[in-house]
């Protein structure tokens, strides 16, 4: 009997060991890129001196709502230089989504930063502010093109600044015929190694309807039912649809995907490791997307955040932002430091004519927004 | 969320009052041609899961009651060594062993999977299956814990009482021991059932574009999608559906102890 009460106690241990570890451990999320802890300079820089009494003003603090790895110093070298005294404190969303709901919310960070074609949602919300564009020193640097994608009625809400390409990415060992039409993505040949992100508006919706050559600022019913039924017939196609760019990287690398929809930072990276990869230029014109900062509308620091955002427009920023995650910034002017042979061709630095023969993200509302999300759950869940 | 799947939309904030209540979510779940079949769907892969594990798992609680003997404490350890590991990690883990290339090329020559064409594609609608194994894998220890601790109840004299007067070794089983064990069995059953049907994780890692469960689409809605509302009555219905089942299962196991 003693066995059996040693080894009772043991399954009581174990049990407890096991639901502790596993609420520990299952919290899933297939979102990429856990958030780090806040990390602004501030925090390495020296604070130990006790502040004297008769100090009249404490560092004052800006917060940013920003996507994992733009945290770092690097991506806001400018605003750390002129404004040491300013602790730059990073909260994260995990997707474009995400960082709309927060702000929704009230999370009430003084800066947000999303993508095309968000914009329109946060204006419609009352979320964020004009930008004084006046009393920017390089708000004349950024060409006329990603200007207008944060002009709303005339008014500037937003600030470009990073952008990149959407298009298909390929394996030129597998498909030596090469690429040159996003009707690839549907294409019975490719069977069991296409891969397709998983979004609706963004994504899915845009790219059936410049295959089947509609306007997609403007689908009727029919035209969208055909689109659905176009993603539903191409799941037999699709491998799996990605979420995060580190699992279609993977897919590649292991020879699942031959192709798929990608923005160029994976075409880049896999192109460094070796990868025998090209980056289609579709006849239908590559896709693009741009990142965009805004200052809410709650802020108390809006000079500060006009500060911070003029500091993203600077030379150095701009390099980093280049050089070390070889995204596209806005002024064109800083793309000679650009020497890295890789780089020049992920980004397309090479071919002066290359925006004229893409597309950028048309704007939706929130009304077509809710369809499309709902067209694309539809495909989903079709049997 | 209740209350959430009333709201016609998300606009004005997420916590404002300003808004009429309307049941346009559930008409679009039940109008829509995909939403309730899927949740069929999930509730179907549910049961099997949790009937595979459930059936993979007696054993092994079995041996540890009734045949590890002073290695049981052992035993019953290396059953809980994985969840040492991430449940993400696991996962991940049955995607190289199970997607196309990579290990599955090797598994497929090992295990005489050549069938499905070593180093091919698998057809996308075997992706399901995947999901499958990995989620019967994930959930077995889960599974036998119950049960053992069920086994472990069983005043061993009723088997030396069914010995005695010459019951042999699988009567005594049947009679005796799956019977008083079956409690066990239903806790363990349910555990993983439950919890299974809203599972979206694995679908996602494991799975292919036509293995999705409701979970994927209630996710859909609460992340891309943006619309709180509808993922919200949604999630209501698959509720109340596995409470309803969950009931029903309660209630036919009174039964059948009534009847016997």
């Amino acid at each position: 009997m003693p066995k059996i009460r040693r080894s009772s106690l043991w399954l009581t241990l174990t049990s407890a060991l096991a639901i502790g570890l596993l609420v520990a451990c299952a919290q899933p999320t297939a979102e990429p890129a856990a958030p780090v802890e806040p990390a602004g300079p501030a925090e390495a820089a020296p604070t130990a001196e006790p502040v004297q009494p008769a100090e009249p003003a404490e560092p004052s603090t800006l917060t940013v709502l920003e996507w994992a790895y733009y945290e770092v110093p690097e991506m806001w070298v400018e605003f750390g230089q002129e404004h040491p005294e300013v602790e730059v404190v990073f909260n994260f969303g995990a997707s474009d989504a995400d960082i709309f709901a927060k702000t929704l919310a009230g999370s009430g960070e003084d800066i947000l930063h999303f993508y095309t074609p968000y914009l329109q949602f946060y204006v419609d919300e009352g979320l964020i502010q004009p930008i004084d564009t006046s009393k920017m020193e390089n708000w004349d640097k950024v060409p006329a093109g990603f200007a207008d994608s944060c002009t709303v009625d005339g008014v500037v809400y937003c600030v470009p600044w990073d952008w990149g390409f959407t298009s298909i990415l390929y394996r030129t060992d597998m498909i030596p015929e090469g690429i040159d039409s996003w009707n690839a993505l549907f294409d019975e040949k490719y069977a069991g190694h296409v891969s397709m992100w998983d979004d609706g508006p963004v994504g899915a919706v845009p790219i059936a309807s410049v295959v089947r050559g509609y306007d997609p600022s403007n689908l009727t019913p029919d035209q969208l039912e055909e689109i659905k039924q176009m993603w539903i017939a191409q799941r037999d196609v699709n491998t799996f649809y990605w979420v995060d760019e580190p699992t279609l990287e993977e897919g590649f690398k292991s020879g699942e995907v031959w192709l798929a929809y990608a923005w160029n930072g994976a075409y880049y990276r896999l192109l460094a490791e070796g990868l025998p990869v090209e980056y289609a230029e579709p006849v239908e014109g590559r896709e693009s997307w741009i990142g965009q900062y805004s200052i809410s509308s709650g802020t108390e620091n809006y000079d500060l955040a006009l500060a911070f955002l003029d500091g993203k427009l600077g030379e150095q920023t701009a390099t980093r932002l280049l050089v070390d995650y070889a995204y596209g910034h806005v002024v064109p002017d800083y793309y000679s430091v650009v020497e890295d042979a890789n780089l020049i061709k992920a980004l397309s630095l090479d071919d002066p004519t290359i925006l004229n023969r893409t597309n950028f993200t048309v704007a939706i509302s929130r009304d077509e927004h809710d369809i499309y999300s709902q067209m694309w759950a539809e495909v989903k869940a079709a049997p | 969320m209740a209350i959430y799947s009333l709201r016609p939309d998300m606009r004005g904030g997420l916590f404002t009052l300003d808004w009429t209540p309307t049941l346009k979510h559930y008409r679009t779940i039940l109008e829509g041609e995909g939403y309730l079949p899927l949740l069929g769907t999930s509730v179907r892969v549910a049961f099997v899961v949790a009937a595979l594990s459930t059936l993979l798992a007696y054993p092994v609680a079995y041996f540890l009651v009734f045949r590890a003997g002073k290695r049981a404490p052992l035993f019953l350890t290396l059953l809980i060594i994985p969840f040492w590991t991430s449940y993400l990690l696991r996962i991940i883990a049955w995607r190289i062993i199970l997607r196309t290339t990579g290990l599955y090329a090797l598994n497929s020559k090992v295990l005489l999977l050549d069938s499905f064409g070593a180093g091919e594609p698998l057809a996308i609608g075997l992706y399901r299956v995947t999901v499958i194994i990995t989620l019967t894998y994930v959930w077995i220890p889960f599974v036998a814990l119950p049960i053992y601790a069920g086994l472990q109840r069983i005043d061993r004299s009723l088997l030396e009482a069914a010995a005695i007067l010459g019951s042999p070794p699988w009567r005594s089983f049947v009679r005796v021991t799956m019977p008083l064990s079956l409690p066990g069995v239903i806790a363990g059953f349910l555990m993983v059932f439950i919890p299974t049907v809203g599972e979206y994780v694995t679908p996602v890692l494991v799975g292919g574009s036509r293995s999705s469960l409701i979970g994927n689409i209630i996710q859909t809605f609460f992340g891309s999608g943006i619309n709180w509302p509808l993922g919200s009555a949604m999630a209501l219905i698959m509720l109340l559906g596995v409470l309803a089942l969950t009931a029903l299962v309660a209630r036919l196991v009174d039964l059948r102890r009534f009847l016997e």
